[in-house]
């Protein structure tokens, strides 16, 4: 059990790196992969590359800085950099993840880990206190078709006497 | 009428403080008849409020656009179901739809015959009441749908276009409902803590209410996810737009909370996290009301930017939290149960990492929602949180938790041996294990895609492996069978079984989920009349434009062919129109949809030379989001079911396992 736990806080830590590694990656240079990683700046909020409004200059001019700079050779980073130099940090879909907003990258997966950290060590506690009632009801989990029958059996019985449980 | 709809909310708001005294007064002293008249004065708000809703409910049907509310959401041309659905089209009808439905669940509270709870109802309708007071209060002098105006305009300014649709009529009241149906058993919480009746049978008294507004929560969200796809035209569901994320906070909670009460029943453990749970679920309903109110947050969604019932939704939730989770930690102590467990390794562990899960991806989407006002109140520096980092943060999150639902499902309460552990996830991880290889072999890549995938299958096997062993189990000892055992099986304990079911449809929506976002195509063209485009197989052949008017648009129509792999498929016809009174022109989405994926045409614009540019996309499973949907309807209605069942009293004061 020890060992599925730290197993599962192997997994959270990895998915913590992974979620930061990703923004590492090369970016794809198409209009499109930039567009999704800018947030239109006419006031839809949305997404660049998810703006519906009809008559938008704001997206068109945008999307047209965008393809003009592809075409020029710039990369990725240099035309989202541009439109931070022009719009500020709001600009970007989701907050880079350095200095202060690495706070809201680390936050959910920190009280995540800690929130597992309290639960195994309640859990620890409580199998303990059942250690010590150990002549209190001693169920045995089915180990066979039998045993299996006749837990089911016992608990179709007893929702049918006492409701949901 | 417009004066009888507004006498109505004052009587009702009189009506409902005098409830809000009168029950825990009468219940107290021992006086009945005073129990009774705070009964038929609750009964009476419901037929009040009732009367505005038909007060405003009329004036919006015989075009009265002396009042404001009418003048501002209605027009004389719209159908009359959109007529209708303008009562919660707005700001102050939706804050009355929001009064009425609460008054009607609190007359269904008090009349409703129940065996279990009877002595925490006076005091939870005492509750519900004083929610209702705040929003009459908010009715009457912050936000009246019957306001006049000095004049009376020939002709109202009609519904926002990108609202007549279907989904307009469900969308928002299934999520008001939702939000207000948490109410109850908010209510019974604090209902319980109040009288030190902290056993089971406020749990009792609520699994089914909560499971409803869970039901009607999820509806809404359906509902509004499939509008956001056919309707808005940017080829998603779901936007992660703060109000969006408002209203999957409670669900989700709610779902945790759905969970953990199970613990409750069973081993008497979780109470004051039951307490926490419900609480954080109401307060996070009620804040989905003040973020599409305050405008403390730019959204798609926003009604009206109000400050000053911003600060008004805010103070109550202050209010709520402040008082709730005090009156809980004055009674903490009464609370604590003497738990005990046999084993780590139990399904007990996986309910609890459930919680964890659930109220962590909570968590999360709370940080990322008001990060920017953090942001700003900390550097001063203006940031925006979207969709990429809601996904790249939740991903994790929710593949874990889908996991979890597996494995759960393996393990046996109290405790499981290491040979039983073998035995049960044996066969769904060699399936799951197959299904990786197969995915794997056909050309699948993306981690993502190839770690979900799997998983969902797992989850699928033991589930089913379940449903397999329960069958035979009751095939051999009752000699039915096997269709009439399962049936048995299915309906002998319907909460249990719904929630598998619910798990399948849950199940169903991710793999909807994961195959449009990670395999999406998406091409963007400018086609002359007879030119084609290419998108993975399908072939489209614009063939010319077309338009024509109606009485309140100017609708232009783009036509083309469409083949896939050579199979002629017909026509698609994309459109876009203006309405008369807006000037924002609306896309109408034209869809190709099957159950492998949609074909999904958007007109983005024309030049005077008759070019036109489309973006096309393919969009593969989406389908089955809408029919996890449907399967996540009927389980949770077959877990909801009211079961015949001879009364026995629960325990009143819990505390040892079972």
């Amino acid at each position: 059990m020890k060992a599925r736990l730290s197993k599962l806080l192997v997994v959270l830590v990895v998915s913590v790196i992974l979620v930061l590694a990703t923004g590492a990656v090369a970016y794809a240079a198409t209009v499109d992969e930039i567009a999704k990683q800018l947030i239109c700046q006419c006031g839809c909020n949305s997404l660049l590359s998810n703006c519906v409004h009809g008559e938008c200059m704001v997206r068109d001019t945008m999307t047209t800085v965008i393809a003009q700079r592809l075409d020029r050779g710039d990369s990725a980073e240099q035309i989202i950099q541009f439109f931070v130099a022009q719009y500020g940090e709001q600009v970007l879909a989701s907050p880079p993840k350095q200095g202060f907003n690495l706070t809201a990258w680390i936050a959910p997966f920190a009280a995540i880990l800690a929130g597992g950290a309290i639960i195994y060590l309640v859990l620890k506690k409580w199998v303990a206190r059942g250690r010590e009632l150990e002549t209190t009801v001693a169920v045995d989990s089915g180990e066979g078709d039998e045993e299996y029958q006749r837990l089911l059996e016992k608990e179709l019985k007893e929702f049918a006497e006492e409701g949901f449980r | 009428m417009v004066e009888i709809g507004y006498a109505a909310l004052f009587l009702a708001l009189i009506a409902a403080v005098y409830s809000v005294v009168a029950f825990p007064i009468g219940v107290r002293r021992g006086r009945s008849a005073l129990v009774e008249s705070a009964r038929n004065s609750l009964v009476a708000v419901c037929g009040l409020v009732s009367i505005s809703v038909i007060a405003l409910v009329y004036a919006i049907v015989t075009h009265n656009f002396q009042v404001e509310y009418v003048a501002t959401y209605t027009s004389s041309d719209m159908p009359l179901n959109y007529l209708l659905s303008a009562l919660w089209a707005g700001n102050d009808g939706s804050l009355l739809f929001w009064a009425w439905i609460l008054s009607i669940v609190a007359a269904v509270i008090v009349l409703h015959r129940r065996d279990i709870g009877k002595e925490l109802v006076p005091y939870a309708a005492s509750v519900v009441m004083a929610t209702q007071a705040f929003f009459l209060f908010l009715l009457l002098f912050v936000a009246n749908p019957f306001q006049l105006l000095s004049f009376v305009p020939a002709e109202g300014r009609g519904l926002n276009p990108l609202l007549e649709n279907p989904g307009m009529f469900f969308h928002p009241p299934f999520l008001l409902a939702g939000y207000v149906g948490f109410t109850v058993p908010f209510a019974f919480a604090i209902a319980a803590l109040w009288t030190r009746r902290l056993g089971d049978e406020w749990i009792v008294a609520v699994r089914r209410w909560t499971l409803l507004a869970w039901l009607s929560l999820a509806l809404g969200n359906l509902f509004g996810a499939w509008w956001a796809y056919v309707e808005l035209g940017w080829g998603g569901y779901w936007a992660w737009d703060p109000v969006e994320n408002a209203s999957f906070m409670p669900w989700l909670v709610a779902t945790a909370f759905l969970h953990s009460i199970m613990m409750q029943r069973r081993r008497g453990m979780l109470k004051v996290w039951n307490m926490v749970l419900i609480i954080l679920t109401f307060t996070l309903a009620i804040l989905g009301t003040f973020l599409t109110r305050s405008g403390v947050l730019s959204s798609v969604h926003t009604f009206a930017e109000s400050p000053l019932l911003g600060t008004l939704f805010l103070s109550f939730i202050g209010a709520v939290l402040f008082s709730s989770l005090g009156l809980l930690y004055y009674r903490s102590e009464e609370l604590r149960g003497e738990t005990e467990m046999e084993s780590l390794l139990s399904r007990e562990s996986t309910f609890l990492l459930n919680n964890l899960l659930l109220v962590g991806a909570t968590f999360a989407i709370l940080v990322g929602t008001f990060f920017p006002v953090l942001s700003e109140a900390v550097r001063g520096v203006k940031i925006s949180v979207g969709p990429p980092f809601f996904n790249q943060v939740n991903s994790p999150i929710f593949l874990a938790l889908i996991l979890l639902a597996g494995i759960c499902t393996l393990i046996g309460w109290r405790r499981t041996s290491a040979t039983n552990l073998v035995r049960n996830f044996l066969w769904p991880l060699v399936g799951a294990l197959a299904l990786a290889v197969v995915l794997f072999a056909v050309g699948i890549r993306e981690w993502y895609a190839l770690a979900a995938f799997p998983i969902c299958g797992f989850v699928l096997a033991t589930i089913f492996y379940e449903w397999f062993r329960g069958t035979s189990a009751r095939h051999r000892m009752r000699a039915e069978n096997y269709f009439k055992a399962f049936w048995g099986l299915i309906t002998s304990n319907r909460p249990r079984y719904g929630g598998y079911i619910v798990h399948i449809g849950i199940i169903l929506f991710a793999i909807g989920v994961v195959a449009s976002s990670v395999y999406n195509v998406e091409k963007e063209a400018s086609l002359k009349p007879g030119e084609t485009m290419t998108i993975n197989n399908y072939i489209l052949t614009y063939e010319g434009m077309d338009n024509y008017e109606t009485q309140s648009r100017q609708v232009v129509t783009a036509t083309l062919s469409v083949s896939n792999s050579g199979e002629p498929l017909g026509r698609l016809a994309p459109e876009k129109y203006f309405h008369r009174n807006f000037d924002q022109p609306v896309t109408e989405v034209a869809i190709r949809s099957t159950l492998v994926e949609d074909l999904y045409v958007i007109l983005v614009g024309w030049d005077a030379d008759g070019t036109t540019a489309f973006k096309v996309l393919v969009n593969p499973l989406v389908n089955w989001m809408w029919l996890g949907g449907i399967v996540l309807v009927i389980g949770g209605l077959l877990a909801f079911w009211p079961e015949r069942r001879k009364p026995v009293a629960p325990k009143t004061q819990g505390g040892e396992g079972r």
